[in-house]
């Protein structure tokens, strides 16, 4: 997940886990109705399966979140192609798509004890989202998109004012974690 | 020098000396001890002072259950502890300890005083005493009992040590790791099954570490427990010692306070003191043991008595006699094993004094051998010894009647009333109960949790019976997940099982009425006080509990409650099940309040939101307040500047060229799609089929009730897109509102919403300078004609994606600029540079509450209160009332909305020009008597603004109909007039929105 | 701490994710304007207090977002079931003898 870091200089680096702040990428909600099947053809992935189900083709990446809700990723260049698609399919197929590129930051977690380190703030049993989908959920009281790349690689998505406060407990717990006895 | 310490006995490592210090005295240990058994070691048996008598006490117990040798504990500043139990704290090298409740000093003590005026302190004194004379109370009472109340003394300094927590799912939670519950753990971890055995103690063994006679399977219990924690380990079995489960929540969540740190000399950096785990558990193992009863007779609490059991746990665990004269008072068959211990290890046990008149011919032979005089039918009814037993008195008993007693000598009784399973966690789940005659206890039933409960926690003594009980239970536990588990079966050699029999108090020849015989060792609470409770009508044991206090002591009644059950069911003449026991209540032990706050202290005890201007206002020395969970800019003090002298700085200053605002926490949503009009229809009290695009206005949102819920401008950026905006405290609360009539009662309409408050940075710029300095920012052609008060745009600004909004919340020419969030500083700075030739002047929340009270907009949840409707607010205007339908329109209809006389928002003007208080209630007659009838309150109130006198808003009756008339403001020193005004108080007729035709200058 | 399922998600997760939003089963009349004073008062007021199965709304607030039907049982806190908004009310006789079942 090293690609998606904007810089080599973690945020927090320990024995147990590392964290950094993901690259900057265009971030959309899309809200549609049922009829999947002209989006997932305009965007070139699946949008189908269970919540939390994950899709990616090229740069392009969603996790389901609702039974009519997904968050898109991309990269900052695809963000126009992204729109002109969806608009071009907007009078047939109402939907809605808007930008939140700029709301919200994402935290890369990866180590040997990243799972276990969500456990801090996470009330949920991390074991049930598997490697491959995600969730949103609820870390320290704060509404988070968690996205698990690897058994021990994650993503948390947070709006901008949440971040610090989360941030701060990702780090005391990388220090907490790595100074417990193996 | 400890000379109870006995040679080869014990599993304190005395190699490794361990200093400590109690009352100020140095004392020495070893590696293992806890503070009692290291001072008992010493021959050390005063170690506190009862809480209400201030009676000596020594450790009565030899576990968590303990409720008389409570301790301060101290490693430097903030790290001082009240109230810990001496005989769970483990020494340390360095460890400070002091003894609590003595005054001046804890050999004597002053407060004992209270002890000799007995007969005034008995049950239900607080209720009789205090109760008169009335005036009494404040300055004589109230002040006695707050010095007198409590235990220990708080802690004054900040605790600087570090509380985690975390949360855990296992399939299988084993409490308890004593015999049983280490069986129930290698039954369930079975098949891959993830299992968690947890002990409040130093290391397992739970009972095996207090009986290493026995031999399990061949191998001595000591052996035994060592092997089994490696194959346990090694089976993938999560052991947490110094772990205690608190408490038993919902549907198998338990509460495990896990202790770091308290027993190490050295802290370890990045480790906190204490872990709260939140676990859920597939299934639980409830494998807490059993706890000793005391024996309910005059003298039981003197330093020196104590638990029979707990004398060999001294002995056999920390190798320490408590006693070199021991005698024993039992009912029950275990203490005689505790005689027969302490003797070999060189006691000289003066007697075994049984109540029952029968043992078992194996105890007599066994007590013959040693050399024990016996005793049976005997009853004690006495002790002597100031701070240390030297004595106890017993008295045979025949034919029910308690005949001449003896003395006998001895420096250490030891007691036994039998045995109380351990049912606090099993009682959190709401687990029934059921009476069993034959051993006098209850024992657990039914629970609705996936729970079983193994061993001695449901009566079952002797080690072979816990072990083969608790593998049956970890099997069970396996196969109700679905798993095979394999329930071993186990033999043991050398296991001590026995009987007794449960007492009341104890019979006695001496006067009841003054015999201090305690029940609740921790409250002070004796036999009679139960008796007189009883006496005085309480007939619910519930009542007798609250009168007395029995078991509400910090030991929760682990010792007292069965004790206390057997006399008051005695008293009132009812068989125990038919009296019923008191709740446990969680926690299991006293539990630190870090332990519960975790991580949520100091700066991270709640989210604390911040803009991305936040950082430049903190560098030019604003002041903040917090508004809901963001911090926001209050004001910008200068130099020597009071809070007042600035916000009269920055008003005028805004009024006079142009002021800057950061108003990116307002709430705010991106409504979306074909239907996206019909659902602001819908919902917002206004039209919104005929507004432009590029167009925005003011919306008022209420509640079905008919009363204002939220307010905000919303723009309509495209045909099917609107961007609202809501109130900063209002964002999420609205979202939520609108979701919940979108998803559940207009789940056919085309249209969704996202939220985007934190996708904009929002600043604002107000004043007769502001067009003029955002002008050459962008191409957006800011005249009155091109884009008149109330437009909205995408454009750019500063070269910087932008949604432009021509609004004013203050009544001077007002924009706001939404651009991407973290560009927000960036055009932040580059406004601030703009504005310097107009003596731009960045402004707080305080100023833009002052300045759109001048104009007479509303705060909602400041001006109004959940029950003002658009009407009251004067905001009939923006309700379309020829719109079929909207949230509030039937609601404005109720009787009540359209009576008369509802309090509606004014202006109100003081007479003598006095700032009146917010929240000040309003009279119509100040000449009326008291009470009076008030008639409505002040919402808003300033004298900082530019209008030259004080204003206010005031919700009162009938307001609107009031215009001129006089109310008054009764306050302590005096009551204030005013003169109900137009809630409008500064350029009424809007000219200031204006931008003057002569600014406009073309991009 | 409760445990709750979302129809939704098809998950059963602590209820830490969830909002509490009322008493379900409560539709907004079609016409509000036509419907009495009393009848709106009791639209918008009057709840049961029920000892036992009771009919409730939460939302996955922290989750898919969605609001959801529930029966819970308010003597023991626990939920009998839990079914997507707008899915008519599951019949109680039913729910009683899964409740026991249940129960233990």
């Amino acid at each position: 997940m090293n690609a998606l870091t904007s810089q080599s200089d973690f945020l927090a680096e320990t024995a147990a886990v590392r964290i950094a702040m993901a690259a900057p990428r265009s971030r959309f909600s899309l809200r549609l109705r049922e009829n999947l099947a002209p989006f997932e053809a305009a965007l070139g992935l699946s949008l189908g399966g269970p919540l939390g189900s994950r899709a990616s083709a090229g740069e392009r990446e969603t996790l389901r979140l609702g039974p009519d809700e997904w968050m898109l990723h991309t990269s900052l260049a695809d963000a126009g192609a992204v729109e002109a698609a969806l608009s071009a399919l907007y009078a047939t197929q109402p939907h809605s798509l808007v930008n939140v590129s700029a709301r919200e930051v994402s935290f890369v977690i990866d180590g040997p004890r990243a799972a276990e380190l969500l456990t801090l703030g996470c009330p949920r049993d991390i074991a049930k989202i598997a490697p491959g989908s995600g969730r949103r959920t609820v870390f320290d009281g704060v509404t988070v998109i968690l996205w698990r790349d690897a058994p021990d690689a994650f993503r948390i998505d947070c709006w901008n004012s949440f971040a610090p406060h989360i941030l701060d407990l990702l780090k005391t717990g990388a220090r907490e974690l790595a100074a417990e006895a193996p | 020098m400890s000379h109870y310490r006995v040679p080869g006995k014990g599993r304190v490592d005395l190699s490794r000396p361990v200093s400590f210090t109690f009352e100020g005295r140095a004392y020495t240990g070893g590696r293992g001890d806890t503070v009692a058994s290291a001072l008992l070691a010493h021959g050390v048996h005063l170690m506190g002072r009862s809480f209400k008598y201030h009676r000596p006490r020594g450790a009565v117990a030899a576990g968590s259950e303990e409720p008389n040798a409570l301790i301060g504990t101290r490693r430097g500043p903030g790290r001082f502890e009240p109230n810990t139990r001496a005989t769970v704290q483990e020494i340390y090298e360095g460890l400070q300890t002091n003894a609590q409740n003595k005054y001046p000093s804890l050999k004597f003590d002053i407060g004992a005083v209270n002890d000799a005026a007995y007969m005034l302190f008995s049950a239900g004194f607080y209720y009789k005493t205090f109760m008169w004379p009335r005036s009494f109370w404040d300055k004589v009472y109230e002040p006695f009992i707050r010095a007198a109340a409590g235990l220990g003394v708080s802690p004054t300094e900040e605790d600087p040590d570090l509380y985690a927590s975390r949360n855990l799912h296992v399939d299988v939670l084993v409490v308890g790791a004593g015999p049983s519950g280490i069986a129930a753990a290698k039954a369930a971890c079975a098949e891959g099954l993830s299992v968690v055995l947890v002990d409040e103690n130093a290391e397992i063994g739970g009972t095996l570490l207090s009986e290493p006679q026995a031999v399990i399977d061949g191998a001595p219990a000591w052996d035994w427990i060592a092997t089994e924690l490696a194959a346990l380990k090694a089976a993938g079995v999560k052991v947490m010692t110094r772990t205690t489960a608190i408490a038993y929540y919902h549907q198998n969540m338990i509460g495990l306070c896990e202790k770091l740190t308290d027993h190490l000399a050295q802290l370890p950096d990045d480790t906190p003191r204490e872990r709260l785990w939140r676990v859920r558990a597939g299934q639980v193992v409830l494998a807490q043991g059993a706890l000793e009863k005391p024996l309910v007779f005059h003298g039981n609490d003197r330093p020196g008595v104590m638990l029979a059991g707990a004398a060999q746990t001294y002995l056999n665990r920390y190798g320490v006699l408590v006693g070199k004269r021991p005698v024993v008072i039992t009912s029950h068959d275990s203490a005689w094993f505790a005689a027969f211990d302490l003797a070999d290890a060189g006691a000289k046990v003066q007697a075994i004094v049984d109540l029952r008149e029968g043992v078992p011919e194996t105890l007599l032979a066994q007590a013959r051998a040693r050399g024990i005089p016996v005793k049976l039918s005997h009853t004690a009814t006495a002790t002597k010894g100031r701070l240390r037993v030297k004595s106890l008195r017993v008295n045979p008993v025949s034919g029910g009647s308690v005949e001449a007693g003896e003395e006998i000598s001895c420096d250490a009784v030891l007691m036994s009333g039998g045995w109380t399973p351990s049912l606090h966690l099993f009682s959190h789940t709401k687990g029934k109960l059921a009476w069993d005659e034959d051993r006098t206890t209850f024992l657990p039933d039914e629970t609705p949790e996936d729970c079983v409960i193994a061993g001695a926690s449901r009566g079952l003594w002797g080690i072979e019976a816990a072990l083969n009980d608790g593998a049956e239970k970890g099997r069970a536990a396996a196969a109700a997940l679905g798993k095979a588990g394999a329930a071993n079966v186990y033999g043991v050699a050398q296991d001590r099982t026995g009987t007794g029999i449960s007492m009341k108090e104890l019979p006695t020849d001496l006067s009841a009425g003054k015999a201090k015989a305690f029940v609740d060792f921790q409250n002070d609470v004796t036999a009679k006080d139960l008796r007189l409770a009883v006496r005085e009508g309480m007939r619910s044991i519930e009542h007798v509990k609250r009168y007395t206090t029995n078991g509400m002591a910090t030991d929760q009644g682990k010792m007292s409650n069965i004790n206390g059950l057997n006399i008051a069911s005695d008293a009132l003449g009812r068989k125990q099940p038919q009296v019923g026991l008191t709740t446990f209540r969680p926690p299991y032990t006293p539990t630190t309040f870090g332990a519960f706050a975790g991580y949520h202290r100091g700066h991270h005890f709640e989210v604390t939101r911040k803009t991305q201007i936040d950082a430049w206002a903190q560098e030019h020395g604003a002041a903040f307040e917090p508004v809901a969970q963001w911090r926001r800019a209050w004001y910008f003090p200068q130099s020597g500047e009071s809070m007042d002298d600035a916000v009269r700085r920055e008003c005028a200053a805004t009024r006079a060229s142009v002021g800057i605002f950061d108003a990116s926490t307002l709430g705010k949503i991106e409504v979306v799609g074909p239907d996206a009009v019909e659902f602001m229809n819908r919902m917002y009290t206004n039209p919104w089929t005929k507004l432009g695009v590029g167009r925005c206005r003011y919306g008022l949102l209420c509640g079905d009730d008919g009363f204002i819920r939220d307010d905000g401008v919303i723009g309509r950026m495209g045909q099917d897109k609107f961007h609202v905006t809501t109130t900063t405290g209002g964002a999420a609360r609205v979202l939520n509102m609108m979701e919940d009539y979108l998803q559940t009662e207009w789940p056919d309409l085309n249209v969704w919403l996202t939220s985007t408050t934190e996708e904009w940075s929002t600043i604002a710029l107000n004043g007769p300078m502001a067009a003029k300095l955002l002008q050459p920012l962008t191409d957006v052609t800011l005249t009155e004609e091109a884009f008149p008060h109330m437009s909205c745009v995408e454009c750019t600004v500063a070269g910087m994606p932008a949604r432009l909004f021509r609004v004013s919340f203050t009544g001077e020419i007002g924009f706001e600029v939404n651009v991407p969030a973290p560009m927000g500083r960036k055009l932040w700075e580059t406004l601030w540079e703009a504005g310097q030739p107009y003596g731009i002047t960045p402004y707080g929340t305080e100023t833009m509450h002052v300045l759109r009270a001048e104009k007479g907009y509303i705060i909602v949840g400041q001006d109004t209160d959940g029950t003002v409707t658009p009407y009251d607010a004067g905001m009939g205007w923006a309700v379309g009332k020829s719109k079929p339908d909207f949230v509030g329109k039937r609601g404005l209809a109720r009787p009540d909305l359209v009576a008369e006389g509802r309090k509606q928002l004014v202006g109100l003007l003081t007479e003598d020009g006095s700032k009146l208080e917010e929240g000040a209630q309003i009279v119509f007659d100040a000449a009326q008597p008291v009470p009076m009838t008030m008639v409505g309150h002040v919402t808003s109130s300033y004298d900082v603004g530019t209008t030259g006198h004080p204003i206010a808003l005031a919700l009162v009756a009938g307001g609107h109909g009031r215009m001129g008339q006089t109310v008054y403001i009764p306050m302590p020193d005096r009551t204030i007039a005013a003169k109900i005004t137009s809630t409008v108080f500064a350029d009424p007729e809007n000219s200031r929105l204006k931008i003057p035709a002569d600014q406009g200058v073309a991009a | 701490m409760l445990l709750i399922h979302c129809p939704y998600c098809n998950e059963t997760l602590p209820e830490l994710e969830f909002a509490y939003a009322g008493e379900a089963h409560i539709a907004r009349p079609q016409n509000p304007s036509e419907v009495s004073d009393e009848d709106w008062a009791e639209f918008l007021f009057m709840r049961a207090n029920v000892k036992g199965l009771h009919y409730e709304r939460w939302r996955h607030l922290h989750g898919c977002g969605r609001f959801f039907n529930a029966v819970r049982d308010t003597v023991s806190d626990k939920f009998v079931t839990t079914y997507p908004a707008g899915a008519p009310r599951p019949a109680l006789d039913s729910l009683l003898e899964t409740s026991a079942e249940g129960g233990k």
